[in-house]
């Protein structure tokens, strides 16, 4: 049976697909979206289970190639000392992300002028901030303007999410150490917000929330997306993107549930895997107009992979604070460091995302660092650590290199059948040096507010939770994937709205810039492209 | 070498609590994991993810096979200190395994509601304990508040 032919196909629901989804939505646009998870029930989350932190381990797990679900895919890490995390859902990684949601400086935008280090955007802060404002809208921010690190903003939708005594111990030190200090904006609710409750601060969000307190899109655009007559369909798995002759896309062929093969035709196709799933469905849509994989011609599909190498320095103090009270993820940042500063072996910069700690099982096996020691020392280590611990993650920013990239694994396949990615990733110098600093300075703000002892992992493995660069934008088609608007160069019906689109990494997490990128694309196809339109 | 389908035979759950004692010894009035029952309970929770039930089999039988222990006749026979010296080469050759023995251990005794008591932790879903932060309170941005602002201009 041959499928209806839409005006736009979203492929991935995560931050982005959901955004563009959302905007279209209403619109003299027909939009479907094709979603190679399912919808989760919220009482399935592990935060729901008292053996919540047993799952976290297992069935739950951020690492595709752990949590092995039918709907993930494979990712072979041989060659790469970062392992990229994602999640197959509708809500793709919102569901497990903390909400942490610090934007990109202006000077992010402007790399290359500013630092003469890899490329400037083609478009700058100001030209995003309406986005901005938007996506924390939808997704609903908790948060406090007057943020001296950044430009002024609007006021917050919320008010911020407590930071707990733990949060004013550290927040103090700083003030000591005259260093920069904001509490984080956070999509958690602090107060009933759009018909979802306020957070219940009970602990790791990146686990999903059962209560719906936390902004994933399932909960924020989807619902609103939907009622507007865009279609989401579930367990959908795309295999390649179908081009004719003139290497236009004509629509995407996708696997079922049951392992049925569909064509579903379209006028236009939006991008929206993120950082390694867009790239992996490009270099496996080869066709005689895209011999290299869509949109490929320039062989820049795949390549410039960056992460934020994540170093993570914790602090363990003697006054039973019980720090596992408390969103994880969002306690305070600081932003000191932030910009590249002539005095320091390296360029650019990083935030300090400071984080509570966890349950004792996380706490036994390592949270963000190694397993405690057994035998003897086991118990001393442990009642360090529980609930009496902070932990300061260095998010770095990473610089575009060619080398770090994704291919196409030549066995590797999914249970469909469907060629997985292979990801080659090494630490530059730049950032080696950049985390090293980070690391000295994590120790000195942690004995401030009076760590009795500070641990530090140099380079987290499992950190790879942000995955920007691949299909980057720019203005030269010999350099870049899309354009400013996130329109390939070399098909004007195929776009890309998700991390793979960044020129560089900043030094915060990604996700209010990825939606605020989707947002302003869909602007675009809405103001500029009525030809993508199928008259009915 | 015994595949993760192997079933722990009875003398095998008592090696294992044997270990279990070393890995986390008593502390207080607790005893150790294994004294506390908790071998069948790594058993049952290392079937719920493979690499904890690879793990597991890998060193019971690293452990079954150690010389001094066959000389003794069997691992439950070897003094405490030998039983840790035991432990300890197999961490050295069998590193990745043995962490993943390690994890399923904890993953049993933190799971444990005597070990609950003694560390003052409330079992359950977290989604049942909301913690009642201090709220909000603007005045500690007071001295935050009085920096300029020092965002790095761009050019357009």
């Amino acid at each position: 049976m041959e499928l209806e032919k839409v005006d736009i196909l979203i492929v991935g629901s995560g931050a982005s697909g959901a955004a563009v989804a959302w905007r279209l939505a209403g619109s003299h646009f027909s939009v479907l979206c094709l979603e190679q998870g399912e919808w989760i029930r919220h009482d399935d989350y592990p935060n729901s289970k008292p053996d919540w932190e047993i799952r976290a381990r297992g069935e739950w797990h951020y690492d595709p190639n752990i949590r092995a679900w039918d709907a993930d895919y494979p990712v072979n890490v041989d060659d790469s000392c970062i392992d990229p995390l994602m999640f197959s859902a509708v809500g793709g990684s919102t569901i497990h992300y903390t909400a942490h949601v610090p934007r990109f400086h202006p000077s992010d935008f402007r790399v290359k002028s500013l630092d003469n280090v890899a490329d400037d955007w083609p478009i700058s802060y100001f030209d995003l901030e309406p986005y901005y404002d938007l996506n924390d809208e939808m997704m609903g921010c908790a948060g406090i303007n007057g943020d001296p690190a950044n430009p002024p903003r609007k006021p917050r939708p919320m008010p911020p999410i407590p930071i707990g005594e733990d949060g004013v111990r550290l927040a103090q030190a700083f003030d000591r150490l005259g260093w920069h200090w904001w509490p984080s904006d956070n999509y958690i609710n602090s107060q009933p917000y759009r018909g979802r409750p306020a957070c219940g601060c009970c602990g790791n969000s990146g686990l999903g929330c059962p209560n719906g307190a936390k902004g994933s899109t399932d909960v924020t655009f989807w619902p609103e997306a939907m009622a507007r007559g865009v279609e989401l369909r579930t367990g959908a798995r795309v295999s390649h993107i179908n081009t004719d002759a003139e290497g236009r896309a004509t629509g995407a062929t996708y696997i079922d549930q049951q392992g049925n093969t569909h064509f579903q035709p379209a006028n236009a196709v939006v991008l929206a895997m993120n950082g390694v799933g867009t790239p992996r469905i490009m270099l496996n849509s080869k066709s005689d107009a895209h011999p290299n994989g869509l949109c490929n011609g320039n062989d820049q599909v795949g390549r410039n992979l960056m992460f934020h190498p994540y170093a993570m320095v914790a602090g363990y103090f003697n006054d039973d604070l019980l720090t596992y009270r408390g969103p994880v993820g969002n306690m305070i940042m600081c932003q000191e460091f932030y910009e590249t500063d002539p005095n320091k072996d390296f360029v650019r910069g990083y935030s300090y995302q400071v984080t509570r700690s966890t349950g004792p099982i996380t706490t036994a096996c390592g949270f963000l660092g190694g397993p405690l020691p057994w035998g003897e020392s086991h118990h001393e280590a442990f009642g360090t650590r529980f609930g009496n611990s902070a932990t300061m993650a260095i998010i770095a920013e990473d610089l575009p290199e060619p080398h770090n990239r994704v291919e196409i694994d030549p066995d590797l396949t999914d249970t469909s059948g469907i060629p997985a990615p292979k990801i080659s990733y090494t630490l530059s110098e730049n950032s080696r040096r950049l985390l090293a600093d980070g690391i000295a300075n994590a120790e000195t703000l942690l004995r401030e507010a009076g760590a009795v002892e500070v641990v530090a992992t140099h380079l987290l493995r499992s950190a790879g939770w942000h995955l920007m660069g691949t299909a980057r934008m720019g203005e030269d088609p010999a350099n870049s994937v899309v354009d400013k608007w996130g329109q390939a160069h070399e098909a004007d019906n195929v776009f890309v709205v998700d991390g793979s689109v960044f020129v560089t990494s900043a030094g915060v997490n990604p996700t209010p810039t990825i939606g605020a990128l989707a947002l302003r694309t869909a602007d675009y196809i809405l103001a500029e492209r009525s030809d993508l339109t199928t008259d009915r | 070498m015994p595949d993760a389908e192997y079933n722990l035979t009875p003398s095998d759950i008592v090696a294992l609590g044997e270990i279990l004692d070393r890995i986390v010894p008593e502390i207080d009035d607790l005893p150790g994991a294994g004294s506390l029952g908790l071998a069948q309970a790594a058993d049952d929770l290392s079937q719920h993810l493979p690499r904890w039930r690879k793990a597991l089999i890998i060193v019971a039988e690293a452990a079954s096979l150690d010389p001094a222990a066959r000389a003794a006749g069997g691992w439950p026979a070897l003094e405490p200190d030998e039983q840790v010296q035991s432990l300890k080469t197999i961490e050295t050759s069998l590193p990745d395994h043995f962490n993943g023995f390690v994890e399923l251990v904890y993953a049993a005794y933190y799971s444990d509601s005597r070990v609950h008591a003694r560390i003052g932790w409330q079992a359950g879903a977290p989604t049942e304990s909301r913690w009642d932060l201090p709220p909000w309170d603007p005045s500690v941005l007071e001295t935050a508040r009085q920096r300029q602002p020092f965002w790095r201009e761009a050019p357009e």
